[in-house]
């Protein structure tokens, strides 16, 4: 009886440490790892960038529940390919980096999807931390996996914008996300 | 047939397509400098928002104008005038109809090299048509800005060209011009 309990005991031991490494560790490859926002300035979309981003993921689309997305973006980075407008951007009534310098989005939880993945997640951006939704896709491949999506917020719900831009007559309240990842195995 | 003889009078669609568009370059004129005072700001984007969307108005008014004027004569020249004056007149011309394509395209060109999209009055937004780059807009900048003053100098001497003729010769070069007026028939 005993042995029996010590063997179901190690049986599932084993059973969770074979769950924890079927969840694959992946980082983001900074060459060809993008993500981009598009914001809408006088009835216009106009695309930016941020340069510098990490993403640390555990995934496995038969393990969603311990699968997770970890992505940090220093703010500083953004390019909105207007040295003018973006010194804008970086400034305080926009993401305010000397005190914003970083944003972090982390999953609360993934979930199967027809395409392919949706998830919740919480966003700190300007120091206010919201749940964004994201839609993505997951595709292994040979050396790594690709992760690329899309998300939608909005600006005002994290303060971003105060003073001239708090209004969204001429900078639109809402924005486009949209990441495409290549990762590496974690080693 | 039509054409026979040219016409005494500019037709109500020419005078259409000159006091309009007359109207617009006030306008134009009057946003670019307000707006160039400004720093970047949301006023500032406004402003040029409606600038780009009236910019692009004159445009497509120059292309109907254009096309409207190579298959209908204006009426000719007063007879008294010396052979330089006709030149001058002609050059005046041309050089507005050139200036009609150029300041637009040089202005659109600008708003995409700077990857600040030309939205419609934000019923839609115009393709860029040239990829962001900095050097390029400087340039095109200095461009748009060299032209509107030549712009702005053909246009005084065509004001200046009118009232002569109107005060001095007392033909009826701006009358012919102007909606509910008559002309006297010329000898």
């Amino acid at each position: 009886m005993r042995n029996i309990y010590l063997a179901g005991t190690a049986a599932m031991l084993l059973a969770a440490t074979v769950a924890a490494a079927a969840v694959a560790g992946y980082t983001s490859d900074p060459q060809q790892s993008r993500l981009e926002f598009v914001g809408v300035q006088a009835g216009a979309e106009f695309k930016g960038v941020f340069h510098k981003f990490t993403a640390n993921v555990d995934f496995a689309p038969d393990t969603l529940a311990s699968s997770r997305i970890d992505v940090q973006i220093d703010m500083n980075s953004v390019d909105s390919m207007d040295k003018d407008r973006d010194a804008t951007i970086r400034g305080k009534d926009v993401f305010d980096v000397a005190h914003n310098p970083t944003a972090h989005y982390v999953t609360k939880s993934i979930s199967k999807t027809a395409a392919g993945f949706s998830a919740v997640g919480a966003l700190t951006l300007h120091g206010v931390t919201k749940d964004v939704p994201i839609e993505f896709q997951f595709v292994p491949g040979a050396a790594g996996a690709k992760l690329s999506g899309s998300a939608k917020l909005n600006r005002l719900d994290f303060g971003v914008g105060q003073g001239d831009w708090k209004s969204t007559d001429t900078v639109g309240d809402a924005v486009k996300i949209n990441f495409s990842l290549v990762l590496k195995p974690k080693g | 047939m039509p054409n026979q003889s040219p016409p005494k009078r500019y037709s109500a669609v020419a005078q259409g397509f000159h006091w309009l568009i007359a109207a617009l370059i006030v306008v134009q004129f009057t946003l670019a400098w307000s707006a160039d005072d400004l720093p970047l700001g949301a006023r500032k984007l406004a402003l040029l928002a409606r600038h780009k969307s009236f910019g692009m108005t004159i445009l497509m008014l120059a292309v109907l104008r254009l096309l409207w004027r190579l298959f209908n004569r204006p009426p000719e020249l007063p007879a008294g005038m010396t052979g330089i004056e006709r030149r001058l007149a002609r050059a005046t011309h041309v050089l507005f109809y050139v200036l009609l394509f150029v300041m637009p395209l040089t202005g659109w060109m600008m708003s995409s090299a700077k990857n600040y999209s030309v939205s419609w009055f934000d019923q839609f937004t115009w393709p860029n048509l040239i990829a962001p780059n900095e050097q390029a807009f400087n340039f095109l900048r200095t461009t748009h800005d060299t032209l509107s003053w030549l712009l702005f100098a053909v246009a005084l001497l065509h004001i200046l060209a009118a009232l002569k003729h109107h005060f001095w010769n007392k033909d009826d070069v701006l009358k012919r011009m102007l909606p509910f007026t008559k002309s006297e028939k010329q000898s």
